[in-house]
């Protein structure tokens, strides 16, 4: 006796599918924005979906450890570090350039 | 820990708001709406975190993604566009090409879950002490302990607090005198 997917209790299935989705918008945005910082946010949404397929596996698989609690605190670190750096870089090109189009900053094109 | 019936309504809801939001994300024209939807995302992860379990990550989640990154977005955005900034929508081969990627990653995504068997355990006990579980782990240099990647991400964020001062600091203001800082 199955019951239908939507309507039982989230299993693994349901988490990864949902983090999945957010990583797919995410990507999206990658491709498609042309604002640095909209760029930026698009890959913080990307970092959060993973952290939350480690989670998913840390309860699911092994919830006895809290290897995959630790990875996605190395993750929110990492992501503190870029946001750091990436908005010290937007900052200075927007006072040189007066733009954070991505389109049109090319300095280091041949 | 809380009823299933609770649990399945708490996740659909989280997971409609967060798909809702993160397209908010992603395609909204004004910039800074877009960070407050984004924290809004960050919100509701730290619900997802507090679903599976996870209560000290959750508090992690709201101290340092909401609390301190998209505090540091905003102001990113508030130093780098005039606030009527709007961001036209892209163009549509542009459009069309994102959406294929990202459409086939998560379908691929979605095939490959579907197909692959995972070794669940979903009804095992959590650590006693958490957070005592996840210090312990943090500082074993045993094998599959965790102090090397720590003391990297301490190294990371050191570099990264230098970096970040060095690019965005004024300029020239000691030109005149000639001296290097």
């Amino acid at each position: 006796m199955t019951t239908p997917l939507l309507i039982q209790a989230p299993g693994p299935m349901h988490w990864l599918v949902l983090a999945a989705l957010l990583f797919s918008i995410g990507m999206y945005g990658l491709l498609t924005r042309r604002n640095a910082i909209g760029i930026l946010m698009s890959v913080e949404l990307m970092l959060n979906a993973a952290a939350l397929n480690f989670i998913i596996f840390n309860r699911f698989v092994m919830p006895g450890k809290v290897d995959g609690e630790l990875m996605a605190i190395f993750i929110i670190a990492v992501a503190a570090a870029e946001v750091v750096v990436g908005m010290a870089i937007f900052v200075s090109m927007f006072k040189q350039h007066k733009t954070s189009d991505v389109t049109r900053i090319n300095l280091l094109k041949g | 820990m809380l009823s299933e019936t609770v649990t399945t309504l708490l996740f659909y809801l989280f997971a409609v708001a967060a798909v809702l939001l993160a397209l908010g994300v992603v395609t909204s024209q004004r910039i800074l709406r877009a960070a407050v939807y984004l924290a809004g995302v960050l919100v509701c992860t730290a619900g997802y975190y507090l679903l599976l379990d996870m209560e000290f990550l959750a508090g992690i989640q709201v101290l340092v993604y909401i609390g301190g990154i998209v505090v540091l977005l905003v102001f990113a955005i508030m130093l780098t566009s005039s606030p009527e900034f709007r961001e036209e929508r892209p163009p549509v081969h542009r459009n069309l090409l994102g959406l294929l990627g990202a459409g086939a990653f998560f379908v691929l995504t979605v095939i490959l879950l579907a197909r692959t068997k995972f070794a669940v355990n979903a009804d095992g006990a959590r650590p006693e002490n958490e957070v005592a579980e996840i210090g312990r782990n943090l500082l074993n240099y045993d094998v599959g302990g965790y102090v090397l990647p720590f003391e990297i991400i301490s190294l990371l964020l050191l570099a990264a607090l230098i970096g970040g001062i060095v690019i965005a600091r004024k300029k020239g203001k000691n030109a005149e005198t000639g001296t290097e800082s």
